[in-house]
Formats: C-alpha cells, structure tokens, sequence
C-alpha cells in the first residue's frame, strides 16, 4: 500500500472518530483533541488517544467507541486502541471550533 | 471490561436516600421532631437519623463507591459487597427507627430493637469501608481529594462506634460506668465525626475533583489543599482522640470544642478559597446547573460556619445549634449532594444506555437527557425554602419553620421526578432516544452492558 493510501486510510478513520463523541463535554473526540495520534499499517489502524481526566467512568467506551467507529472504514481490518496520559491532555489540545463550542478561550491550557 | 468502572448498586443506593429524604421532610412539615419537641428528645433522635443516615450516609455510600475509583482511577475492589451491605444499612436504619419509637413507647414490640441496629449499621458500613479501603490500599501516594475521602472513612468508624455504644446503653443493654459516661457526654463527638469527618470531609474530597471535573478546571493541588486537610484533620483528632478521653476522664469538653472550631474554621477556609479558585480557573465559561447549585451549598457552608462564629460569640450557641446543623445539613451537605445527583444520575444514565454503542451510531449528550432550565427553579426554591427555614429556627417561629420545610419537601419532590424523567430518558428526542443496540436503563439498577 503506498504512502498515499494510508494517508488517505488515515484521514478517513480520523473524520469517522468524529462519530464519537465525549458524553461529558457533548463534542467529537477528534476535536477536543483527545486523539494524539493515528497511524495504518497494511490493514491495521492504530491509534492512540487519551481522555479528559485520569479514571473518566467513560475510558472504556470511549475506547471501544473509537475502535468500533474506525474499524468502518473499508481497508481497515484491525484497530488498536492505545490509551496514554503522556502527556496529559489540556484545553489546549481542542480545536478552534470545540474551543468555541465550549467558549473556551484560545491559547488557554490548563 | 465495557461498563466496568459503572457502579452497578449506586442507584440503588441514591433510590433509597432519596426517600428517605422525602420521609424527613414530611416529617419536618408535619410537626415532628425539633423545633416542635426538644432537642434531645427521641422525636428529634428519629429525625436527625433519618437525615444523617438514611439520606445523607446512603447519598454519600453511594456516591463513594461510584467515584472513589475515579478519585484514584482504577476499578472498585469488589462489586458483589454494595449490596449486602445496601441491605444491612436499610435494616439496621429500620431497626434504630424503631428502637426510638420502642424508647417512645410508640411502638410496643416485645424484642428490643435498639440492640439489633447498632451491629447491623456496623456491618453495613463495615464492608463498604472494606470495599473502599482496599480500593485505596495498593496506591501509594494517594491523589489529595482521595486524602479527605480517607479521612472520612475513618471518621464514619468512631461514629458508628459511638453509635453502637449508645443504642447499647440506651437499650440497656449494658450498664457499664464507662459506657454510660460517654453516651451522656460523648453526643457532641458523634454529631461532630458524623457531620464533619464523615459527610463533610468525604464531600469536600469529591466536590474537588468533581468541580474540576465538570467545569473543566485544572486540578487545585499544592499547598492550600494540604492545608485544608491538615488543620481539618487535627481539628477531627482533638474532638474525637481528645474528646473521646476527656470524657472517660470526666472532663470539661468546651475548650477542646472551641480550638477544634478554630482549626475546622480555617480547614473551612481555604477549602471555599480553593474552590473559588476551581469556579475562576475554568475553562467552560458557560456553567451547568449542577456548578451553580454546588455554589449555593457552598454559600450555605460559609453561612453556617458564619453563624457558629456569632453564636460563640454571642454565648448563643445552646439556642443556635438547631439552626446550624439544619443548614449544614439541608444548605450544604444535601444541597450539595442534590445539585451533584442532577449531573451523576444522567451521566451514569447516559454511560449505561449510549456508552455501548458509541461508535457504532450517533449518540446524544449528557446535556440531552436534562433540562436545566425547569429544573433550575426547583433547586432554586429548595434552597430559599432551606434559607428560610434556618431564620425560622433562629427566631423561634416554627409555624414558618413548617411552611419552609413543606416548600423544601415540594422542591425535593420536583427535583426527584427531574433525576426519574433523566433516568426514562424523557428529555431525549424521540428520533435518537433508543438507537439500535441500546438499552432502556433500570430504574434503580446500573446494568452494565457487554458489547
């Protein structure tokens, strides 16, 4: 598969994570930035994420959330979920628009 | 595991503090129990145990076991425990209620209630405390809100025993000089280890991580909160270590009392300077109703403790004391656990019925199974009808008294039908309310669901 596709892949299983959506703050995963990364590798998506704050009730399905949304994607046969808090997520991380959503100021952190 | 970190029993838990919540109010509006009967009087012990145990210790057990583990962040130590020991705090509770009408005489069974609650209420507390402790247990280090949690815990053990001592000697089960001694002295200690070791420090310990929580704010560590739980919890040492042998000794409780008030005032303090801190830190500018309500429990804190500072100034606090611990009760610690009830029943709600099926379709938001909007009034009017009924107490006027607590009886009832229409999933549009894969929740019971 050249690097094009998975590129592609890639971009594809992010706007399908876009389904997912953090029950607490009521906006998509991918916007408040609690995915830090997504990669495919021949047929597997990997990606890793975090969640809001350590011990969230919602880890789990968040997880499963994310795994079942990019395992949509034709061409993605396999998703692995990595769930890390290193670094530790902060209002930064969220796009302009969930910033919004939220009236979360830009370039406020924690 | 999916739905692991969902407490399976805190419904229940919430379920049965919540009517014995209504039971106390109906009481309060009827006649029953102080202002209407003395202080010390059994009318007013069966009143104050309604509240104490059956709403507040039952909103907090649940509670606790629900967020003790988001508190450290790993999974409750045993799920099969909430409900034996549901069930021996509900029978125990149901026991000492009657134990009072048997010392009453209102209720005229041959076998001594009394007795029988006292061990049953040990037992319930016994293996939540077991379950939450060995939660804690293996972490090193525990994160500063899990601190106050612990030393909750170990405030809800001498009020037991203290309790169980009582229901021993008031019962006649025992006649021994040491006992009698300090359940005609020792009342001061228990209301204290109840009402501001167990219940206010385990609330203070998760209002902090919860306010971070939902208002996304940084956490408050460092310095102020070791502070707060330092000075609260060598004011809680000197009452209840000192307390507890200034009694056996037959000494003069008062200026133990007056020191821990100084040390509880400034634990107090910080704690309100801190969470002012959390309220201006955030980062979602536009606040739940649950953050502003946890606001007027706070206020309410600060009223009470306000309060007591003039009474022990004003050599009042005989006359007073009614009226601060029903604010502590009803304005904090229950407003409190109400306004954090709106947002933990349609969180968990939502965790049980959408948390499997994320992913696979859209699913609505926590916010989506509320209405804030109607329900803000209800908590507003629950919390006039608290503030009222705290000058009625204080002016003696206990026909005034009486209609606040039947307002604050109304408020209660319309909140609670608000947490039901969450739980029923009323307020979801009807098009997304049940999406394919997706259960109606219980009532009363977290189911968690497998995928």
């Amino acid at each position: 598969m050249s690097t094009d596709v998975k590129s592609d892949l890639a971009d594809e299983v992010r706007n399908a994570l876009r389904t997912v959506i953090d029950p607490e703050l009521g906006f998509n995963i991918v916007d408040l930035g609690l995915i830090y990364s997504i990669a495919v590798e021949s047929d597997v998506a990997l990606i890793t994420m975090t969640t809001t704050t350590r011990g969230c009730p919602a880890t789990s399905f968040l997880k499963e959330g994310a795994r079942e949304s990019a395992s949509t994607i034709s061409g993605v046969k396999t998703v692995d979920v990595t769930l890390t808090y290193d670094p530790p997520w902060t209002p930064e991380m969220m796009s302009a628009e969930a910033k919004k959503y939220l009236g979360v100021a830009d370039g406020v952190g924690w | 595991m999916i739905g692991a970190s969902l407490s399976r029993w805190t419904m229940s838990y919430f379920a049965a503090a919540l009517l014995a919540l209504l039971a106390a109010e109906t009481l309060m509006a009827s006649g029953y129990g102080f202002p209407f009967a003395e202080l010390r009087s059994v009318e007013t012990l069966f009143l104050v145990h309604l509240v104490a145990l059956g709403w507040l210790s039952l909103l907090m057990s649940g509670a606790l076991l629900q967020f003790v583990p988001v508190l450290v962040a790993r999974p409750l130590y045993s799920d099969t425990l909430p409900l034996p020991a549901l069930l021996a705090l509900v029978a125990g509770l149901i026991a000492l209620l009657g134990g009072f009408l048997q010392l009453d005489g209102r209720l005229t069974w041959a076998m001594p209630l009394l007795p029988i609650a006292g061990p049953l209420l040990g037992v319930g507390f016994a293996l939540n405390l077991w379950n939450l402790g060995r939660t804690l247990w293996p972490l090193r280090g525990l994160p500063l809100p899990a601190r106050f949690v612990v030393i909750g815990l170990l405030s809800v053990v001498v009020t037991v025993a203290l309790g169980i001592v009582f229901t021993l000697v008031l019962s006649g089960t025992t006649t021994n000089e040491r006992l009698i001694q300090l359940t005609a002295a020792g009342v001061p200690i228990h209301i204290i280890a109840g009402l501001g070791g167990w219940l206010t420090f385990s609330a203070i310990g998760v209002s902090y991580r919860l306010l971070a929580m939902f208002m996304l704010a940084p956490d408050v560590e460092g310095w102020s909160v070791r502070a707060a739980l330092s000075s609260g919890t060598l004011a809680l040492a000197l009452v209840i270590l000192g307390g507890i042998i200034a009694v056996c000794h037959g000494l003069e409780l008062n200026t133990l009392l007056a020191a821990a008030a100084v040390l509880g005032a400034a634990a107090l303090a910080v704690y309100v300077f801190d969470v002012a801190r959390l309220y201006r830190a955030r980062k979602r500018r536009h606040m739940e109703l649950n953050s502003r309500m946890a606001g007027l429990a706070l206020a309410s804190l600060v009223a009470a403790a306000t309060l007591l500072a003039a009474a022990l100034a004003r050599g009042s606090l005989s006359h007073d004391v009614g009226a601060i611990v029903f604010l502590i009760a009803f304005g904090w610690l229950s407003g409190l656990g109400l306004a954090k009830l709106y947002k933990i029943v349609a969180f968990l709600t939502w965790l049980e019925c959408y948390g499997p099926v994320l992913g696979k379709t859209l699913t609505p938001r926590v916010q989506d199974l509320v209405a804030e909007s109607r329900a803000a009034k209800w908590f507003w009017l629950y919390f006039a009808a608290v503030w009222l009924g705290t000058i009625a107490l204080m002016l003696d006027a206990t026909a005034v008294f009486r209609a606040a607590a039947a307002v604050m009886l109304a408020a209660s009832v319309a909140i609670i039908a608000e947490l039901v229409r969450a739980r029923c999933l009323v307020e979801v549009d009807a098009a997304n309310r049940l999406p394919a894969g997706a259960h109606r929740p219980r009532l009363f019971l977290c189911v968690s669901q497998q995928t």
